[in-house]
């Protein structure tokens, strides 16, 4: 298996996921080719492309919540940081991903 | 060399996002409809045989039904592992857990490969393909 040619797969399927909710890659090509790269070791470990930065643990319902794009799982707290945790991606309107918040407003607990 | 195409059908009776399984000299091939280009593959998934057409197509990516293996139908390429079965938190009765832990054992060390793939062209209305 060619890891360039599941990258590119995997950003296809991506893309229509998550442009219908107002989310895009990131900017930071660079950023976006590590985060692919592990979720495709990710998948041919576990059969699915887990968020790298989440831990899995062993509960099927939470973990399938972590398979990315998990935005829909995570809707409220990524639309307030306008990006999702791993940065892979961000809101469509977010130019430099580097000056969003790197944490959510005190107020808002985690899910 | 030059190719020899052979008609394999009409180009209506597969529609942009479709698979249809031909056969065509004795060879057994899909040919899919990705908005508007025709491509053709060999029909057997290259993990474990499974009928392409009955899988799924998306632009250019076709997923096996049987184990959700995937492939480009540009070139073949195989783009990812089957994915593993998974029952959730309840366990299958103790009968058939120890099948599919015996059929999970023989499938193992299967290994995904990229299938075949062949020319196609518009002619007539009919896309044909060079074996």
């Amino acid at each position: 298996m060619n890891l360039q040619s599941r990258k590119n797969a995997l950003r296809y399927f991506f893309t229509k996921v998550v442009e219908p909710m107002g989310f895009k890659f990131t900017p930071d090509a660079d950023l976006v080719e590590f985060v692919l790269e592990q979720e495709v070791a990710l998948q041919s470990k576990h059969g699915s492309p887990f968020c790298p930065c989440q831990p899995l643990r062993n509960e099927r319902a939470r973990d399938m919540q972590m398979v990315c794009p998990c935005i829909a799982f995570h809707r409220r707290q990524f639309d307030l940081m306008k990006r999702c945790w791993c940065g892979l991606f961000v809101h469509q309107g977010v130019v430099d991903p580097a000056l969003l918040p790197q944490s959510l407003p005190r107020e808002v607990g985690l899910e | 060399m030059s190719e020899l195409f052979i008609r394999a059908l009409r180009a209506d009776r597969v529609l942009p996002g479709g698979i249809v399984a031909v056969e065509l000299d004795g060879r057994q091939i899909v040919v899919c409809n990705c908005a508007g280009s025709y491509y053709a593959i060999e029909r057997r998934c290259g993990h474990m045989n499974a009928p392409l057409e009955l899988g799924t197509l998306d632009g250019f990516y076709l997923t096996c039904p049987m184990h959700c293996v995937q492939f480009d139908v540009r070139n073949g390429e195989v783009l990812c592992d089957p994915v593993p079965a998974d029952f959730g938190s309840e366990m299958p009765p103790p009968q058939l857990g120890k099948y599919l832990q015996n059929i999970e054992r023989i499938m193992k060390p299967v290994r995904s490969e990229s299938i075949r793939t062949f020319a196609t062209r518009l002619d007539a209305g009919w896309v044909e393909v060079a074996l």
